[in-house]
């Protein structure tokens, strides 16, 4: 009956039109780098507290749910993750846009967010106290060996170099570990900057790596921003459904996966994605697809975020104990409002809590609808868009993104500098995609085997505790099976090969064949892996001042770092490996004139204020980008696109979000 | 070139609609007044600031923005503080005894005088809790199993350097007896540790033990006298064990806000403070409410201050 009543509570006009309403609200917030679902949830709280708890709460799921599938527009379109969740459909999201296929991308994210959506809210509904009890079934050990499974994917995220993958993934669990550490205490790797107190944070850092290297190359190039051929924009709704159907065993996992990754109060939707997504390449039978524009990528990542959101109620709800950091937001929302949540709350206050989830499910579902209209219009104005037009307007937004995660310059300086030197790294053939697996699994890798260290030594239990629980043991045979599997089934294949007459040198792939024979010396790689080598060097040694639970992590990472480097820099010398693409040799100068002028804007911004540097970044960036001959019309057009872009955004950000943007000193100093 | 202008002005206003759709509800944002709060939504620091904040708007007729500046364990909101308008439009949260350990340790930024504190609204006391079905059914039970193995009994918390590492290490210098203190990054991860058995206790706060209901006991609280919500739980010092202990919370402004702005602030919160609703809603939750106002700040200070450090160098944290 409480159900029936629920459902029907859940089903009046007022609810319905706070899921749509949340729902749209979310996907935009969620398509723009920077503000992140938790952004997008905590901005609305204030408002919620007005209102009845049950509504306030659909309309925070909403919101929440939307904002975590708007996350893949700007993965899919722009290379850059919305939100840290859509970590994973960058992957082969990118590359589908790249080659014309972004519209059918995002209505794939569409369908699997509505799948994993639904998935994980029935599980909120259906199973929400024994998957809670298995939340905490899971302790540190158990976090340090999920860690280590979203960590073998660097090999397939490595690009076909997994030691230069390797010094990536160090990289990143190096970068994790600047500021204060949770264990030990120690103030590790700031060089007495304020600024890195706080560490790295990952959504500056996610948009640094991400975006800054498209935004470079972009100028670089002579190519449009993705290759069309003559496709026009459609849902290709049946040809998504086709793919999706085909495609069902990936998408029940992933979102399976997303839901109990989602459950775990130190994982989250990033981890989830990820997992999911190692998984699905795995069991692939074209693994060597993945990473180059394989649907079933988009479709593992998507479904298992999105199925976070309902998981990550489950301990919220039950236990009182958020499972993501957007419910940590909700879960203070709940406080206020008076609901106890805790063990109590689905008995005494049950008709709130059912109405919530099935607002939830109703808000998933609308996104369907939502998601395919608003996913078709973003892609069309991101193809319509003419580079010269392109390349400022993104520079804009991961400036004022960036700027608006805490309200001040910090992260938009981390978010330059790392992508800065994400670019330079990608160029001599480290990917991006290891470092930022690094950087967000670091924390739980570190904490985890430090707290398990400590508990098992106190137990006098230290290989049992890391070596034979049961849920530990599950998950170090899932990642020994991701790590050893696909070298199996290859030496399998060559031995079947080998036992056929044909010479097994023949199966080897054509390009390192090439390499080879050419075996020529990379130097540029060699430099850039003997300047990390250095940094990891400093490292280990900066590691003696720290105390003795916070310099294990870094001396283990840092040692491993060193070695990697130097293989690196010894096969660079020798000319084996894949060759790195080097420094664009013809437009250099283009490149760093970007580089430049995106340095000035930012150096700029808070004097100048946020409208005048941008209006005038905006106009430099377009003069970079643009190859056309300039006329005094064209001029004219990106002074004025700019001013209304700018101008439209800092409405948004200013006004709608309350981010205390810089107004300058300049400004009203010419204006008094 | 026209088509493009079309789209983007399209798009833009497409942004807008979307937006103005959430600001609808807002009320104006005129005369705000901006609460920072130095850790993630859902914390302690973050539930008392949503609970004062309709209190402060229907007091003071100013909006409340609550913002989230984490890091650090505080460390870098307090050291972005002094930069933030001091026109009396910002105040942000401060706890006791971070604003006194941290900057002692290293430089972390900030240092405690830095920090100009206008008013001391609440304490969280200290409990060592355990899970409902934990064969330490009394804080003896926990201390003779300590003496049987020494660091065998192991106690999770939130964080190094912090309340509850502190207050572990008092824990054991005053009973003699040696647990292990595991730190986790926050309270709720360290409370579900406890209850997930991966530790035998929880060095945590009265707030996260009534939170959990019936599925967690708490075998002891660092106050003078038993709470009044939980007259069976004892306290440590009727144990014998001379431990007072928790976090203090309140509200800091940027140095340079006027001695006016700063009193005006200090009396909103007292004002707050005695708002029924309020107190009905911290006292259910295992907060203990004072009245530090700005004029009795001074001394409260120098007498914490005093505290912390002899007790932090007691237990070797200060060198």
């Amino acid at each position: 009956m409480l159900l029936l009543d629920s459902l029907i509570a859940a089903l009046a006009p007022t609810n319905l039109l706070l899921a749509l309403g949340g729902v749209i609200a979310g996907t935009v917030v969620g398509a723009l780098p920077g503000l992140t679902a938790t952004m997008a949830v905590a901005v609305l709280v204030p408002f919620t507290f007005a209102m009845q708890p049950a509504p306030a709460l659909v309309l925070l799921g909403a919101i929440y749910t939307g904002a975590i599938y708007g996350g893949a527009y700007s993965a899919v379109l722009l290379n850059t993750p919305g939100t840290p969740s859509a970590i994973a459909t960058t992957f082969d999201g990118f590359p589908m846009a790249k080659r014309g296929d972004g519209d059918l991308a995002i209505t794939l994210a569409c369908l699997a967010s509505v799948v994993g959506g639904l998935v994980g809210a029935l599980s909120l509904l259906l199973f929400a106290p024994p998957l809670a009890d298995f939340a905490l079934a899971f302790g540190p050990i158990e976090y340090f060996w999920l860690a280590v499974l979203g960590l073998t994917l660097v090999a397939a995220l490595s690009e076909g170099d997994s030691l230069k993958g390797l010094v990536g993934a160090c990289a990143g669990l190096m970068l994790s570990m600047v500021g204060s550490a949770v264990i030990g205490g120690d103030i590790r790797y700031t060089m007495g900057s304020s600024i890195l107190l706080g560490g790295i944070g990952v959504v500056p850092a996610l948009i640094g790596l991400f975006c800054i290297p498209v935004l470079i190359d972009l100028v670089a190039s002579r190519d449009e921003h993705l290759e069309l051929d003559g496709k026009v924009a459609g849902f290709r709704l049946r040809e998504a459904l086709r793919i999706a159907l085909a495609d069902k065993v990936n998408l029940a996992r992933s979102s399976v996966i997303g839901t109990i990754i989602g459950v775990l109060p130190g994982a989250g939707g990033s981890i989830a994605a990820l997992v999911a997504y190692s998984e699905a390449r795995r069991a692939s039978k074209s693994r060597d697809s993945f990473g180059r524009g394989n649907p079933s990528g988009v479709i593992a990542s998507e479904s298992a975020n999105n199925a976070t959101v309902g998981g990550g109620f489950i301990p919220t709800l039950v236990l009182g104990i958020p499972g993501t950091p957007a419910d940590a937001v909700v879960l203070g929302a709940l406080l206020v409002q008076g609901v106890k949540t805790g063990p109590s709350l689905f008995n005494e206050q049950g008709s709130i809590v059912y109405t919530f989830i099935f607002g939830l499910l109703i808000a998933t579902v609308l996104m369907l609808p939502v998601g395919l209209v608003l996913g078709r219009y973003a892609y069309r104005s991101i193809i319509a868009v003419p580079k010269a037009m392109l390349v400022p307007a993104i520079a804009f937004l991961t400036v004022i993104g960036s700027y608006a995660i805490q309200g001040n310059m910090d992260d938009v300086i981390v978010m330059f500098g790392t992508g800065l030197i994400g670019w330079l790294m990608s160029r001599f053939g480290f990917p991006p995609a290891p470092i930022v697996l690094g950087l967000i699994l670091g924390p739980l890798a570190e904490q985890g085997f430090v707290q398990a260290w400590m508990i098992g030594s106190a137990t006098g239990n230290l290989v049992g505790m890391f070596f034979f629980r049961p849920i530990s043991l599950a998950i170090m045979a899932v990642a020994a099976l991701t790590l050893l599997y696909p070298t199996w089934t290859r030496r399998r294949e060559r031995q079947r090969l080998a036992g056929g007459g044909a010479d097994a040198a023949n199966t080897a792939p054509a390009a390192s064949t090439a390499a080879t024979v050419a075996r020529v010396p990379d130097h540029g790689a060699a430099v850039v892996a003997a300047l990390l080598a250095a940094v990891a060097a400093f490292a280990l040694w900066y590691a003696n001042a720290f105390s003795m639970f916070g310099s294990v992590f870094p001396r283990t990472i840092g040692a491993a770092m060193l070695l990697a480097c130097f293989g690196v820099v010894v096969r660079s010398l020798r000319g084996s490996g894949k060759r790195s693409p080097g420094l664009p040799p013809h437009d250099l100068a283009r490149s760093l004139l970007l580089v430049g002028a995106m340095a000035l804007w930012i150096a700029v911004l808070d004097d100048a204020g946020m409208l005048l540097a941008s209006c005038a970044g905006f106009v430099a960036l377009a003069l970079c980008a643009d190859r056309e001959r300039l006329t005094a019309r064209r001029l004219v057009a990106f002074c004025a696109a700019g001013i209304v872009l700018v101008a439209a955004f800092a409405l948004l950000f200013g006004r709608l979000l309350g981010v205390r943007l810089p107004a300058g000193s300049i400004m009203p100093a010419l204006l008094s | 070139m026209q088509r493009f202008v079309r789209h983007s002005f399209r798009r833009t206003l497409a942004i807008i609609a979307a937006g103005t759709a959430l600001a609808s509800a807002a009320p104006a944002l005129a005369q705000s007044l901006t609460y920072v709060i130095p850790f993630p939504a859902g914390g302690e620091s973050d539930v008392t600031a949503r609970i004062q904040e309709p209190v402060i708007r229907q007091l003071s007729g100013k909006d409340v923005v609550v913002q989230y500046k984490t890091g650090a364990g505080g460390a870098t909101a307090w050291a972005s503080l002094n930069k933030l308008p001091a026109d009396g439009s910002t105040v942000m949260g401060i706890n006791l005894p971070h604003i006194i350990l941290q900057p002692i340790q290293q430089d972390v930024g900030y240092k405690t005088d830095d920090i100009v504190n206008v008013f001391i609204f609440q304490l969280t006391p200290d409990a060592i809790v355990v899970p409902a079905d934990s064969p330490f059914k009394s804080l003896k039970d926990l201390i003779a199993a300590a003496k049987a193995k020494p660091g065998a009994i192991t106690m999770s918390g939130s964080g190094t350097h912090t309340g509850p590492h502190l207050s572990a290490a008092t824990f054991n210098s005053l009973t003699g007896v040696k647990t292990t203190y595991v730190p986790f990054n926050g309270t709720a991860p360290s409370v579900a540790a406890m209850m997930g058995k991966q530790v035998d206790a929880a060095m945590t706060f009265t707030t996260a033990a009534i939170q959990q209901g019936d599925k967690v006991r708490m075998l002891a609280v660092a106050l003078d006298k038993r709470l009044a919500s939980h007259p069976d739980v004892p306290t440590f010092k009727e144990l014998g064990i001379d431990m007072v202990s928790g976090v203090y919370r309140g509200v800091a402004v940027p140095k340079a806000t006027p001695e006016a702005k700063r009193k005006e602030l200090s009396d909103l919160f007292a004002k707050v403070n005695q708002d029924s609703g309020y107190r009905k809603k911290m006292t259910d939750g295992g907060f203990v409410i004072t009245d530090i106002g700005y004029d009795k700040v001074p001394a409260f200070m120098a007498q914490q201050k005093t505290s912390f450090e002899a007790a932090a160098r007691e237990v070797g944290l200060i060198k």
